[in-house]
């Protein structure tokens, strides 16, 4: 599984106050645990709290690349922001995300053809998450029919079929499993899918828990990619464990640090 | 092998009239790839677009036979880029070169004596390709007569020349051999000479855009038994093509390339002539011919195709048989093994490295380990010891010695009894333990 380090996010105290505080120490911590916690790529999310959007995404990236060479993921609604951010980018970026939403699909996907990044799009419209799978599915369908109108290949797209608390909303769970199975028939190459993880546990007890056996599960039914804890030790150690039982990885005895150390 | 939806959505009128019953023809694409409905439901598709989600749905590459009766050689239906991923079904067909203008007739004898047994299997060259370098028809038209008359296996049928091509035909065609070749110049005598005899034809193109157009040209005149021929002839340009034609074929499901692959050798040193058709039958040629004919020269090329064309799957067994190490004589000990190949190989290295001449039993256990036998009841005492009955050990071994592996020793009381008085030794739990026991006990 692609791994997108979740923590630098202007949702946390340390990372908000960093932002405004223009102090780099915080993220670039962040940015250095992360990489050694078997990240593949950095989620930079400025948060709510900013007032300035843009510069405070360039700053992000600014810091972030000084320390680590991983891609990013540009994590912002607004999508000016993230076309600013993107020519700062050393590697091609991840642009999350776009809902199926037409005027959004039409700003984001031609923005990702030009940078060469690649996008999280996400199952939903203005009419929100939809409950069950077939409604998701026929969402998916319509997030790689557009991209690919538009020129956008459907391999560079990680389709979130977007998960909820499992105390709140404990009926999506089999239709999100179902929902990423059958995305891989949207087309050939299929898109990619990702799952921001921590969802799925908010509120609950016994989070890390939740959050690796959904992992797994999800794994399973063909998930590629997840926006997650990287520092979760007993989560990476899952899905290491999820690689080798699917045969995405070649077993050995140490195949927990072989994943954990892969970009090294 | 389904159509994604993606696929299908673009054949569809894209009316979203919701009379299929789904809200969007997006939504019907999709409910289609999944299988839960069917393409009636829609009354606004084309034929066209019928006939193109039809034919996309058919197997990537499609099977077609060469000769008749026992000696059919089928060619295509593969389905994998790598032979892990699941298997190689239909093993290349390997073809002797003979032209019109040697002696045929001995060389077609020569070519009948290809044949090997090795490691308990039958290797067979099975196809006689017969070219027209004489440019004369009646020449040829004899050759072929010539070939035919004294084997049976399948044939191939070089020339350019549509007259030449008939003028043989007169004489073989019911053979049903492949016929090479058709390119921009004759295809319509050729395809109408391949339809008219139903025989298999080879299209050759002067590169893979020229292969595919000719293909659509070709089908367009309704014939379908075809062979494709990028016309490349240097290694690295065939490498390059026939990956192309197998990857077009069967991840992009690209039609003109559906069908089963055609290579010939360029290389005149015989050495470098295998190596090439090594090259060629490991990666996806159909047909190799070749100018090759020496058994030496076959041999190893026939077991490489022997070996690429094993299923995976399947644990590869050896010959359950007695084998002697050495010059292992009557008063030699006997190991035990399964018939597992990578046990009873290792098993072989280590009593060769003990350099004390001995005998090997290894027992059929469907060619798997000794403790995977064990488990599944097929290496019992009464197993082994009937194997060893069978393998004329008694006759021809006085030192009724027996060494069991070790993570069986539970095994020896019941095997002294079963085998009416031989001697069971337990010997080490792993391989690589027998030289210290060898030498420790028969040294």
């Amino acid at each position: 599984m692609i791994i997108i380090g979740e923590r630098i996010n202007g949702m946390y105290n340390d990372i908000g106050k960093a932002i405004k505080g223009k102090d780099p120490k915080p993220v670039q911590e962040w940015a250095r645990r992360q990489e050694q916690g078997g990240a593949d790529y950095l989620d930079l999310n400025v948060g709510p709290a900013s007032p300035n959007k843009i510069e405070a995404m360039k700053w992000l990236i600014e810091v972030t690349q000084e320390v680590s060479d991983l891609p990013l993921c540009l994590d912002s609604t607004n999508y000016d922001a993230i076309e600013e951010g993107l020519k700062l980018c050393k590697k091609p970026a991840m642009i999350n995300s776009v809902p199926a939403e037409m005027p959004k699909m039409e700003r984001v996907f031609p923005m990702a053809v030009q940078y060469g990044a690649e996008v999280v799009a996400l199952a939903m419209n203005e009419e929100g998450i939809p409950k069950d799978a077939d409604s998701r599915i026929a969402l998916a369908a319509e997030l790689v029919a557009t991209a690919d109108s538009l020129g956008f290949s459907p391999e560079m797209l990680y389709i979130d079929p977007l998960t909820l608390p499992c105390n709140v909303a404990q009926d999506h769970g089999p239709e999100v499993m179902r929902t990423l199975r059958e995305i891989k028939l949207i087309s050939d190459p299929s898109p990619k899918t990702v799952i921001g993880l921590s969802n799925i546990s908010q509120g609950t007890q016994n989070r890390d828990l939740i959050n690796r056996t959904f992992a797994v599960m999800a794994m399973a039914n063909g998930l590629d990619a997840g926006i997650v804890d990287a520092n979760d030790n007993e989560l990476m150690s899952a899905i290491a464990t999820a690689r080798i039982l699917l045969n995405k990885d070649i077993y050995c005895d140490s195949f927990v640090n072989v994943f954990i150390n892969r970009n090294r | 092998m389904g159509l994604t939806g993606l696929e299908i959505y673009k054949h569809l009128p894209k009316t979203n009239c919701k009379e299929c019953g789904s809200p969007t023809c997006l939504a019907f694409a999709m409910a289609l790839a999944a299988g839960k409905a069917s393409l009636d439901a829609c009354p606004y598709v084309s034929d066209e677009a019928k006939e193109a989600l039809d034919s996309a749905s058919a197997p990537p590459i499609k099977l077609v036979k060469v000769g008749t009766g026992d000696n059919v050689v089928d060619l295509g239906e593969e389905t994998e880029i790598f032979r892990h991923d699941k298997r190689f079904f239909h093993p290349t067909g390997l073809a002797v070169l003979i032209s019109d203008t040697e002696d045929v007739a001995a060389k077609v004898e020569k070519f009948e004596d290809l044949k090997f047994h090795r490691v308990g299997l039958d290797y067979v060259t099975d196809m006689v390709a017969v070219k027209c370098d004489s440019g004369d028809a009646a020449k040829f038209k004899e050759a072929v007569e010539t070939v035919a008359g004294k084997t049976e296996k399948a044939m191939v049928l070089l020339t350019e020349d549509p007259a030449v091509m008939e003028a043989a035909l007169d004489v073989v065609a019911d053979r049903k051999p492949l016929l090479w070749a058709a390119t921009a110049d004759n295809y319509e005598k050729m395809t109408e000479l391949a339809k008219g005899k139903e025989c298999p034809l080879v299209l050759k193109g002067k590169d893979l855009h020229e292969t595919a157009e000719l293909v659509e040209k070709v089908v367009a005149l309704g014939y379908k038994e075809l062979v494709l021929d990028s016309g490349a002839r240097e290694t690295s340009k065939m490498l390059a093509d026939l990956t192309q034609f197998r990857r077009l074929a069967v991840r992009k499901k690209f039609r003109p390339f559906g069908y089963p692959v055609f290579a010939i050798t360029s290389k005149d040193d015989p050495r470098e002539e295998v190596i090439q058709a090594g090259v060629y039958l490991t990666k996806y040629a159909d047909v190799v011919v070749m100018k090759a004919c020496e058994k030496q020269q076959l041999l190893p090329l026939l077991s490489w195709r022997q070996n690429i064309y094993t299923d995976p799957q399947k644990p590869v067994a050896v010959e359950a048989k007695l084998n002697a190490v050495g010059d292992a004589d009557e008063n030699s000990p006997v190991y035990i093994t399964t018939n597992f190949s990578l046990t009873y190989f290792l098993v072989e290295g280590e009593i060769e490295a003990t350099r004390i001449p001995s005998w090997i039993l290894s027992v059929d256990t469907a060619g798997t380990s000794v403790l995977t036998a064990y488990a599944d009841n097929k290496f019992s005492a009464e197993i082994i010891a009937e194997a060893l009955k069978k393998s004329g050990a008694e006759e021809n071994v006085k030192r009724h010695t027996l060494i069991l592996p070790g993570y069986v020793a539970v095994l020896k009381g019941s095997l002294e009894e079963e085998s009416g008085g031989w001697e069971v030794m337990v010997g080490p739990r792993e391989a690589s333990g027998i030289n210290k026991f060898a030498k420790e006990k028969f040294a």
